[in-house]
Parts: C-alpha cells; structure tokens; sequence
C-alpha cells in the first residue's frame, strides 16, 4: 500500500512540530524519516499512523483519503522506540493480542492463531521464548516481540519509531540488517524514524531528511549523501569541515585558500561557506599544484579504526579534520606537530543566505 | 530454600539491613505484636469453653454477619466508584480537578462521629435526602444499607489513592498499541490496562476493607445498632466492655482480629500471585 501525506501541518501549544509537510512512500519502500530530535520527525509517524491528529493536511492510504480514519482503522502496524510490550502477557500472547482483539466473525480459530503466532515467533527467531515474559527478554529480543506483534495482524504499512534506539551499538548492527532483509522478504510498505544517519543510509531505499518541522531533502541513500541540497543535509549525514568566505566573481576566497566558485551562485561579492567531508581532504609535504590547499599543523593523529583521523590546525587557528587511508597514511609518515598542506579533493560550497535557510552554522 | 538461603541478601550500595530489620521487628512489636498478643492473653483468661460461647451466640455471629458484610459491600462499591474517579482525576483536565482532588481526602480527616451524624441527618426518614427515598420503600438510617452507607464514605480515599499514582505512570504508548492492533476501547481497558491496575485496586480494596472492618464512629449514629439486625462487632464489644465484661469483649476482638488477618493475608497472596508471574 502506498502512503502520501499531503501538507500536513501538526503544532503542540503554539510550537509547530510539522509545517506543511508532504511525502510520498510508493508501495513496498523501505523509506527513512532522518532528523535531529525535535525535528518532528516522530510526530510524522504517527500521524501516518493516526495517533495524532493533524491541524492540517491530509493522509492517504493508496490514494484514499484516510485522515479521519482512527488508528484502529488505519491497519498499520506500529512498532514503539520502547516496545510497549504488554509486560503481564507472555510473548506468545504479545504476539496473540491483535489476533484475539478482531471481531468475532473475523477472529482465527485458536489452532489458526497458534499456527500464525508460531510462524511469526520462528521469522523473528523467537521460537524458544514464546511462553517467557517481556521482562526475561534483552532490549532486542523485546523489540522483535514488538514487530512480531505488529505484523501478526497483517498490516498494510509498517511503521517503526526509532526501533533501534534504545539498544547497544552492535545489536542495532545487526538488527537493523534483519529488519532490511525481513523488509525484502515480506515486502510491506515500512517507514522507520531515525536520527542515526548511518542507520537510514544503510537500511532505508529512500531517505527523507526533517528539519525544524520542514523535509530538507528527500532520495535516495546514495543521492542524499552525494549531493545534498542543503548545509544542513551535509553537516547532518556527516562529519564536516568548514571554510568561511565570500564569493567575488568567478572564484570563492575562503580564510584558507581561493577556489573557482560553481558557476550556479551568482557572481555578486556575497559571504559563502565551503563544506568539504574529511575523506575528501588529502595531506601532503609539498603544495600541491593546481588544487586549491592550504598549510597546516598536526595537532593530533587517531590510527585506529578503518581510516586514520587526523586533526589539524591551520593557520588562523581554525581546526581541520582529514580522514586518510592507512596506506596513505603511511606513505606520508606523518608525525604530531608536523606542518603539511592540506588539499580539497571536493567540496560544496553554499552562499550564507542558503546557510541561514538551512539552519544557521 | 534452605535456612541459610532463608537469611542471604544480595550485597548492596546501600548498607544497613541488620540496623533496618531489627528497628523494623521492634517497631511492629511495640505498636501491633504486643498489643495484640495482650489481647489474646485476655481473651484467654476466662477458658476455652466460655470464649467459645462469648464468641458464637447468636447475638455475636449476627454482628459478624453485619460487620463483615457491609465491609465487604462497602470495599467493593469503593474499588469500582474509587477507579472511576481516579481515571476521572488522571485522564481528564477540567476546571476545579484540583478541587475535586482534594475532597478525596476529606473523609480521612473527618471526625468519624462527625460523618455518622451527618449522615443519619441527611438519610433519616425526614432528612434531605431520606425523604425522597421513604416513599421508595428504602430506609438509609437505621438499616443495614446505611451501614454500608457510611463504610463506603470512610472507605473512598484508599481505592482512589493507591489506583492514582498507578494510572498515572501507565504508559500511553500502551493503549497506542493495543489501538493500532485493532483493539476497541473496552478490549483494551480489559485486557491492556485492567492488567497494570488490578494489584493497585486490590491493596486499595483490601485497606478499605480493612479500614470498614474496624470503623465504629461513624457507624453507631446511622445503624440504630439493634442486635441482630444493625448492630456490628465493633459495638457490641463496647456494650460488653461498658458491662465490664472484659474476657468476653477481648474474645469477641481475637476473632475479628482473626478474620481480618486471614482475609488480608489471602489478599496479599492474592496479590502476590498475580504480580510474581511477571514483575
């Protein structure tokens, strides 16, 4: 089933949580609602879900308008950042409610809803734990009874707040990969809230980026990440480093170092801001010709990890962070102290007006 | 669990099990142990034979019948009315909540005589509210009813104060839940909330009922207190003490006290029961 949101504005005692937002989730998507908190990226959710109810706009539900329709009604499944496992039930019968709640013409027979309770525990790969209760569970365990729970009455649309927020780093890993895989199994129409950039770009198909109540940007992993239509996309999916400046004419003077300017900005003299991702600055001992650089000093050097992360000082004192391949890294033999130049391999450059718009430095 | 096991505790931040455990053994001895085991002392100086005969007239079995049971009534008419105004002070905002909020508590600090008097004034044949219910053939004063009647009354702030902290800390996302799965109001009240309330409704039960069991203030004015028929064991262990019948008054005391020991202790297993399996 496919969702549209049509501009939606929600606001909780005179703060505007949603202004006008409109979205659409094509059917069978993994889509990924990224944003800060207070974003209202949550809000979002259940409002699709129908557990708040919008001051404006509309949802629809393949192309039906479903706005006055009760959360009840709406058949989609919601899986809570806390769970909201019914802690006095076991996990089969967590798993049981949506079946046992249904009208009495529509409700399985007890053997039916054994069967489908079972099946959905061995998809979660619960199996064992059917008869403990949520309390005797692990955050992750809990969280899986929680989808279990939502998908035995076969919604339509999946909907998950933060799902993965409340578990340890390496239990989301490998969850988030499950629910990924679980998605291309059943291929239910999902959207999941998030505020961990990696966590969206790994998982989701498409990406919507929520800001201060407003979609910043919406595409897809790759789209997003490579081209952001703001700065604040681009401080948000990522580490950053910034150059002030101005624009005059056909270059950009930044503090550090000149550059051509993008033909598409306009050639007034207006204040500018270049973003560049540490893995798009390179080191070397020599200034390099034809590449705009700058010279500076390293201040301090972190080899562990898959690159190597390495702050620098330039020199009016701003501080510079370039991530360096290991093979590169010691090729280089770089040293704490030592005084290098820096190159801008990429970067994007945003005028300040598109900067205040996008949320200020 | 063996004996040794019996006594283990877990190591903990906060020190001061040994200091704690005995103030508490000492505390509950001084106020309730050895009050009570005086009161069986006594009871027990007049012999077997005639504490079973002080105990079981007819007289003194009606009393029971009349104690326990309008107790019994008035705990059961406060945990369903007690929830519905605890949801009532939770769930919902409305001018003058605090106020209302408030009120709960009255019956605490009024003067048990005070509530009787007022109560019998207002449910008296010629009373604001007796006289409508005359023509009804019901009789307030002086009746079992009115019994039950003042019981609720003093009984109300246990059921509304132990349920209330519980509703509110109930998480919402709860009954979100339970709603996006398909569940209608009653199933999730039933099935979702009823659940989390029900040790909390039943320790306020329980306190009601106990509370309703000892009560006698308020109690003396409106029952009429006619043997058989409205007088409760509180009284008639006054009238026998006035008699200075003390043995048969601490007699016909050991057996409420014993009552009310078994039907709490089964409440509180009761309570255990259903809260083990989960907690």
């Amino acid at each position: 089933m496919s969702i549209e949101v049509r501009h939606i504005t929600k606001r909780f005692d005179g703060f505007a949580a949603l202004k006008n937002v409109s979205l659409k989730v094509p059917a069978g998507e993994l889509v990924a609602l990224l944003g800060p908190s207070g974003s209202g990226k949550t809000t979002l959710l259940r409002v699709i879900a129908g557990l708040e109810v919008p001051d404006e706009g509309t949802v629809l539900f393949d192309a039906q308008d479903a706005t006055a329709r009760s959360a009840r009604d709406r058949r989609v499944g919601f899986v809570f950042q806390h769970y909201a496992l019914f802690r006095h039930m076991t996990v089969f019968e967590n798993v049981a409610f949506g079946l046992r709640v249904k009208p009495r013409r529509e409700r399985p027979s007890r053997a039916q809803i054994a069967k489908r309770v079972h099946e959905l525990l061995a998809l979660v790969q619960l199996e064992r734990l059917a008869e403990r209760y949520p309390s005797q569970l692990s955050g992750g365990q809990r969280q899986r009874v929680a989808l279990a729970r939502a998908l035995a009455v076969q919604p339509k649309v999946l909907l998950l707040d933060e799902p993965f927020g409340a578990l340890d780093a390496k239990v989301r890993q490998e969850l988030r990969r499950w629910l990924r895989r679980l998605h291309d199994e059943i291929g239910i129409t999902s959207v999941f809230v998030t505020h961990d950039q990696d966590e969206a770009l790994e998982v989701a198909d498409r990406v919507v980026i929520l800001h201060e109540g407003c979609v910043e940007q919406e595409g897809s992993p790759e789209e997003v990440y490579e081209h952001p239509a703001t700065p604040f996309v681009y401080r948000f999916l990522g580490n950053v480093n910034l150059f002030h400046g101005r624009i005059e004419g056909s270059k950009v003077h930044l503090r550090e170092f000149s550059a051509d300017a993008p033909a598409d900005l306009g050639q007034e003299a207006i204040p500018a801001v270049a973003y560049a991702r540490p893995h798009l600055l390179d080191i070397d001992h020599q200034p390099p010709s034809g590449r705009p650089h700058f010279r500076a000093t390293i201040a301090h050097i972190n080899a562990a990890g898959a690159v190597v992360k390495i702050e620098l000082t330039t020199d009016s004192g701003a501080i510079v962070n370039v991530e360096l391949p290991h093979e590169r890294y010691r090729q280089l033999q770089l040293r704490k102290g030592a005084v290098v130049f820096v190159t801008v391999k990429d970067m994007k450059v945003f005028t300040q007006a598109q900067s205040t718009l996008g949320g200020g430095i | 669990m063996g004996l040794s096991g019996f006594f283990r505790r877990r190591r903990s931040v906060l020190p001061g099990f040994g200091l704690t455990l005995g103030l508490t053994l000492l505390y509950l001895s001084l106020i309730v142990l050895i009050p009570l085991s005086a009161t069986f002392l006594k009871a027990s100086t007049a012999g077997w034979s005639a504490f079973w005969h002080t105990v079981t007239e007819p007289r003194a079995l009606a009393s029971y019948r009349v104690t326990f049971g309008a107790a019994f009534i008035g705990a059961l008419v406060n945990a369903l009315m007690g929830l519905v105004v605890a949801w009532v002070l939770v769930r919902y905002h409305f001018p003058g909540r605090r106020m209302l909020d408030a009120l709960v508590d009255l019956p605490f600090a009024l003067p048990t005589a005070v509530a009787g008097i007022t109560l019998t004034t207002l449910l008296s044949a010629h009373g604001w509210i007796g006289r409508y219910l005359e023509p009804l053939g019901i009789k307030a004063a002086f009746s079992p009813l009115g019994i039950v009647i003042a019981l609720t009354f003093i009984g109300l702030p246990f059921v509304v104060r132990t349920v209330q902290p519980v509703l509110q800390a109930l998480d919402p996302e709860l009954e979100e839940g339970a709603a996006s799965l398909g569940a209608g109001r009653w199933q999730t009240f039933r099935r979702v909330i009823a659940p989390e309330l029900w040790p909390a409704l039943l320790t306020g039960f329980a306190l009601a009922f106990a509370r309703a069991v000892g009560e006698y203030g308020s109690v003396v004015f409106i029952s009429g207190n006619m043997p058989m028929r409205t007088e409760i064991t509180p009284l008639l262990i006054i009238t026998k003490l006035e008699q200075y019948d003390y043995a048969g008054a601490t007699a016909i005391g050991v057996v409420m006290l014993v009552i009310s020991f078994a039907m709490l202790l089964s409440i509180n297993m009761l309570h255990w029961w259903s809260g083990k399996r989960y907690a």
